[in-house]
């Protein structure tokens, strides 16, 4: 085959990441197939009846039924070795960090991890995403993994494929860990720099009584709320949730101001993000310099009408 | 009034008590005098006559007491002069008992015209501070404290039985009188070494003895490649306090200035000087006799101080208040905890000799090169250098343009470094070595500096001083400024509109003393100039200062409480002289500016003169 | 408990990126330098295991030119009790295989209970040393610790899953474990820290001692990224915009 997709079990669903790495595969081109391991891989084959792969082989052994590092890279290597793909390719998620280096250093295949695109090169950023790097390999097999939105899984081609099991060979002594049941933790402090969807809070937010529609829009969102300086000096919100050169540094997925002029002290704490969506009344705002989208608006008007469309 | 006649048992009673309490006060006195002595350095004695002046100012006019509390203040004064005059008539008193009065009987009654009515100023004295302080109860003076009410009791019956006895008494009635009196200056003797009164003592000392500048902390001499046993005893040496410190400690009146005046405490912050940086010091002295005491500073207090001054500026007994230096350094020289934004801090100053990490400065660039026959060099600071507010860039180059105008040269530094405040006010002293040190070979054929930043005037000019000798002279742009304007080497108009008001840096106005060149220059340029409240020396510091402009979490809003006077003077300007204090007010003020008004209007000094030049 | 950690100096994050005419990568002569900061927490969780265990030593080994040995002494200045410098002559690897197998080679026979690693490097950012090496010495392997627990002959791990969820995970030793940024509050190096550091041991080695000459992937050129920063302005009344938004969030961000 030419490229092996590995799939993510995301609790009994297919991960959104191993669905654009199919996109990412079938953009590449070749004959695909797909791995699914662990008790939902019959599941997640099911998933994939109607995309356009060859087959997804399923792995249901009773040492991998849940995901852990020793059991899932002994049966991705076995899978490989079994049906030499020359392509291996997965989402750069964190469960890939955890075991795909395992199986790249069993087989000595080289892993290039969270590539951006594939049109112009195998490219991946360095240097804190200040450059760019294209990367090339001499081996015969290579294992690539793509970063979360480098593809879209609205891209994956439709068409139909079929599943058949692979009996994996697995020692109880290969699997060496006792992994305990995942958990969720309580909302405490806030590390805004690991945040991936940050809505943040201006001085256009007026009043204090406002700042509950910023927490409902990234409630709808699933994202985090940070704030400019002078919303948290007049004490609306929680210092830690300051972003800029005297608060938190931060590079999220989407930055979502509300009501931001965009002063420079608040913008070098948040320049780095990778997309930056503004509402402002202001159309000279600064903040629309540096602005993917830039909405022209009064902020008190338009995010209670977002946060309905989001519900609906 | 006949003289008296004590017996020979009176005489040995009162003999066997004077001792005893004379005793007792020297005991206590020397117990504390022998832990000042084990302190570090000596006591100063240069400028003899100016700091005998300042004792008198300090001491006899009652100066800071009465400055920042006026009435409480004059209350004291009262008592105190009291206390002078009664001087005296508490020898003549004693001698009565042990042998013959002093004063004949004409001077005596003479005497008395003056002593009755100071008596009566010193009971309305008292009374009106116990009142003060046992009803009214002033949060400065924390807990109610028995000492305090036991000495008002005391001054007041010394008074009474004062005035009693200068009246007709029956022998026995006046001996009575006499002997209460006499107990009770014995008593006093007893209490004041054990108590805050020790001031009565000490105070006129540590007035004389208090560095003429401020801040005024040990240097930290670092070797790297010197001897490993000096590096070990210099670390350890770091608990020990000066002899001053240790004088502080035990003249401290416990009057709360110090934390009334800190911008730290009133910004809602955790830090109260008069505790953490005196009273809790105390007790570690006296039980452990010693003065190795300094690491028992709480340190999340130690890093909400701005290092402003102000403490040590207000305090009416010449302590030295602030100690932040002193516990950092031991935080980070000794320990190693250093909180997590000045860590990067430290490496940004360490790999790249600036605050920000930043390998060039364009800024810094587009200035002429210094060579030796230009009149200044141009210090710029890293503010300036890598625009932590890019709007104060214009206001060096106004003052550029100024120094243009007059005619006079400048150039900065191919190499110029920070100053090294940051590290040296959080304690790192190494890597504030490595600046400065660097600084100074960079600075070895420069003669005259001039610099917008007090923080690093501060530095080049007064604390690289401890370290060895400098030979260029450094000025703040101000300085610079005003004498261009005294001579006719600039014009100024007064074309300034609107009202405007001055913020003084805590750097310059307290540690270089610069208050009338910045005033001087506004004025040429504005007629409608209003002093804030809480200006010149007495200033409350920004929020920026002791390296805070790099602190991620900010526990009170120490940066806003100065905004807010800003606000309140319903200025529509303010002027500041420093890069810091600028960048402090756009941020606070803001926030603080109510709906519907105009946002007040942040200007440097540069600005305003070059603004209005012709 | 002997506790090796791996770190690597990078190039500050304010610092200008001039890449070299061939576009090869950058010209780290006009660079500065700093410890890689994610490894600070490894070196941080290292010592702090030591004190915990009340014995052990912590060894600090990292790949690099010359100029890499700084790092080593901060780690020892901060309290690590010896270092191991694996020399590279010339442009830094880039082969995450290759790395390894230099690492390993030197690290087997030292038979290490813990390998620690930052969670990446701020340069290449592969972030699988960690993962490799525990493969290649047969260790047991764990990544994104945001809280380590060693217990027996056993370490307990707490992984960070996405989204908020968390998982703990016992291994037993020896182990290879990437630790999460932010676990721990990394110390300041004291003076005497500093100066102990002079003399503790860096054990050189030289390239040709470790240097496995297999290279399976190399970076072919570095290049700023196209800025495509047109900023789509959306007027209009408050429907049409929220309508747009929604769009946005959905196809073009993929966020919803």
């Amino acid at each position: 085959m030419d490229i092996l997709v590995i799939l993510e079990d995301n609790r009994g669903s297919l991960h959104r990441m191993s669905k654009e790495a199919i996109a990412g595969a079938q953009k590449m081109g070749g004959s695909i197939s797909a791995l699914a391991i662990g008790s939902n891989a019959d599941a997640l084959a099911e998933e994939l009846s109607g995309v356009d792969l060859v087959e997804v082989i399923t792995v249901s052994h009773d040492l991998v039924s849940s995901y852990n590092a020793d059991g899932y890279s002994e049966v991705v290597k076995q899978v490989i070795e079994s049906e030499s793909p020359q392509t291996i390719v997965i989402g750069h998620s964190y469960q890939t960090r955890d075991f795909m280096p395992r199986v790249s250093a069993k087989l000595d295949i080289p892993f290039i991890p969270d590539i951006i695109s594939m049109d112009d090169g195998i490219v991946k950023q360095v240097l804190n995403a200040k450059l760019n790097a294209s990367c090339s390999t001499s081996a015969e097999q290579m294992i690539l993994s793509f970063q979360s939105a480098a593809f879209s899984d609205e891209d994956m081609a439709s068409g139909s494929c079929t599943s058949r099991t692979f009996d994996s060979n697995l020692d109880s002594a290969t699997v060496r860990a006792e992994s305990e049941e995942p958990f969720q933790e309580a909302a405490g402090d806030v590390d805004l720099e690991a945040a991936e969807l940050l809505v943040s809070i201006g001085r256009g937010i007026e009043k204090e009584e406002n700042i509950q529609i910023a927490f409902d829009l990234a409630k709808a969102l699933g994202a985090e709320v940070s704030a400019s300086r002078p919303v948290v000096d007049s004490g609306w919100v929680e210092p830690f949730r300051q972003v800029g050169s005297s608060g938190q540094n931060v590079s999220p997925k989407l930055y979502f101001s509300l009501g931001i002029s965009g002063a420079i002290q608040h913008v070098v704490g948040m320049k780095g993000s990778k997309n930056i969506l503004a509402i402002n009344k202001d159309p000279d705002a600064p903040i629309f310099e540096i602005a993917d989208y830039a909405v022209v608006g009064d902020v008190l008007e338009i995010v209670p009408k977002l946060i309905e469309a989001l519900h609906n | 009034m006949s003289p008296a006649h004590f017996s020979i048992i009176e005489k040995v009673i009162l003999a066997g008590l004077t001792l005893v309490a004379l005793g007792s006060f020297s005991y206590e006195v020397l117990r504390r005098v022998f832990i000042v002595q084990k302190g570090l350095g000596s006591f100063p004695f240069d400028r003899f006559g100016e700091r005998l002046f300042r004792v008198f100012r300090e001491v006899l006019l009652h100066e800071k007491v009465i400055r920042e509390r006026p009435f409480p203040g004059l209350m004291h004064a009262l008592v105190f002069w009291g206390f002078l005059v009664f001087g005296l008539v508490t020898i003549d008193h004693f001698s009565i008992g042990f042998y013959k009065p002093i004063m004949s009987e004409s001077v005596h009654h003479a005497y008395s015209k003056i002593v009755i009515p100071f008596a009566v100023f010193v009971i309305f004295g008292i009374l009106s501070l116990a009142y003060r302080r046992f009803i009214n109860r002033p949060k400065a003076l924390g807990k109610i404290s028995p000492t305090s009410g036991l000495v008002a009791v005391f001054i007041v019956v010394l008074m009474v039985t004062y005035i009693y006895g200068e009246t007709d008494l029956s022998p026995f009635v006046w001996k009575i009188n006499w002997w209460i009196h006499s107990i009770l200056i014995l008593a006093f003797l007893f209490l004041i070494p054990r108590s805050k009164h020790l001031h009565l003592v000490l105070a006129p000392f540590n007035i004389f003895f208090r560095s003429f500048q401020q801040p005024d902390h040990t240097p930290v001499h670092i070797d790297l490649e010197g001897d490993e046993d000096e590096l070990d005893t210099m670390l350890n040496d770091l608990t020990k306090m000066t002899k001053n410190q240790a004088l502080d400690i035990f003249s401290c009146v416990e009057c709360g200035r110090c934390t009334d005046v800190c911008p730290a405490n009133r910004g809602g912050g955790i830090l109260d000087p008069k505790y953490h940086f005196i009273m809790d010091l105390r007790d570690p002295v006296l039980e452990g006799r010693d003065v190795a005491v300094l690491d028992q500073i709480n340190v999340d207090a130690g890093w909400e101080c701005t290092t402003c001054q102000a403490c040590t500026e207000v305090c009416p007994v010449g302590n030295h208040v602030e100690k932040s230096d002193e516990i950092r350094r031991l935080e980070v020289l000794v320990e190693g905890r250093v909180p997590q934004e000045y860590q990067k801090l430290f490496t940004n100053l360490q790999e790249t000799g600036n605050t920000e990490g930043a390998s060039s400065s364009p800024f810094a660039d587009s200035f002429p090169v210094f060579t030796p026959d230009k009149d200044y060099v141009l210090w710029l600071g890293c503010f300036a250098r890598h625009g932590l507010d890019p709007n104060f860039n214009k206001s060096v180059e106004n003052f550029t343009k100024i120094l243009d105008v007059a005619g006079m040269t400048y150039g900065v530094l191919a190499d110029e470094q920070c100053s090294g405040d940051p590290a040296n006010r959080l304690g790192d002293k190494l890597t504030y070595t490595m600046l400065r040190e660097h600084n100074m070979e960079q600075l070895s054929e420069t003669k005259k500096v001039v610099t917008l930043c007090p923080h690093c005037a501060v530095n080049l000019g007064k604390e690289y001083g401890k370290y060895g000798t400098i030979n260029y002279t450094v000025e703040h742009h101000t300085q610079v400024i005003g004498r261009l304007i005294d001579e006719g080497k600039i014009k100024v108009q007064m074309g300034e509109s609107g009202k405007v008001t001055y913020h003084d840096p805590c750097n310059l106005s307290r540690m270089l003393d610069i208050v009338d060149e910045p005033r001087k220059a506004i004025q040429a340029a504005s007629s409608n100039f209003q002093e804030m409240e809480e200006s010149g020396r007495d200033t409350l510091c920004c929020g920026a200062g002791g390296a805070l402009w790099w602190k991620k979490e900010t526990q009170g809003r120490t940066h806003l409480v100065r905004a807010e006077q800003v606000i309140e003077s319903e200025a529509d300007t303010v002027v500041t002289g420093c890069n810091f204090c600028y960048g402090m007010m756009k941020q606070g003020l803001s926030p603080m500016t109510p709906e519907g008004r105009e946002d007040v209007v942040v200007k440097d000094v540069a600005d305003m003169v070059a603004d209005n030049l012709i | 408990m002997k506790i090796a950690v791996l770190v690597k100096q990078v190039p500050g994050s304010e610092t200008a990126l001039p890449i070299l005419g061939n576009h090869s990568w950058i010209d780290e002569q006009q660079v500065s330098f700093v410890m890689n900061p994610p490894d600070n927490f490894a070196i941080e969780e290292a010592l702090l295991i030591k004190e915990r265990t009340g014995d052990g030593e912590v060894v600090i080994v990292s790949m690099g030119p010359a100029r890499a040995q700084k790092v080593i002494r901060e780690g020892l200045a901060k309290g690590a009790d010896r270092g191991i410098h694996l020399e590279e002559e010339g442009q830094i690897q880039t082969d995450p295989l290759s790395i390894a197998k230099s690492f390993t080679s030197i690290l087997k026979d030292e038979n290490f209970d813990l390998v620690l690693t930052g969670l990446q490097s701020d340069d290449t950012g592969m972030g699988q040393t960690g993962v490799l090496i525990g493969e290649m010495l047969g260790m047991s392997t764990g990544t994104l610790a945001m809280e380590t627990d060693v217990q027996d002959n056993t370490i307990r791990v707490k992984r960070e899953l996405e989204s908020g969820w968390f998982q703990w995970v016992r291994l037993p030793l020896p182990a290879s474990i990437s630790i999460q940024s932010g676990l721990n509050t990394p110390r300041y190096p004291s003076l005497r820290g500093i100066m102990g550091a002079k003399k503790k041991e860096i054990k050189v080695v030289s390239p040709s001692d470790h240097q496995t000459g297999s290279i399976s992937q190399s970076i072919e050129k570095v290049f700023v990224p196209q800025a495509s920063k047109q900023t789509e302005v959306i007027e209009g009344d408050a429907d049409a915009a929220v309508m747009r938004i929604v769009e946005i969030l959905k196809s073009d961000i993929k966020v919803l």
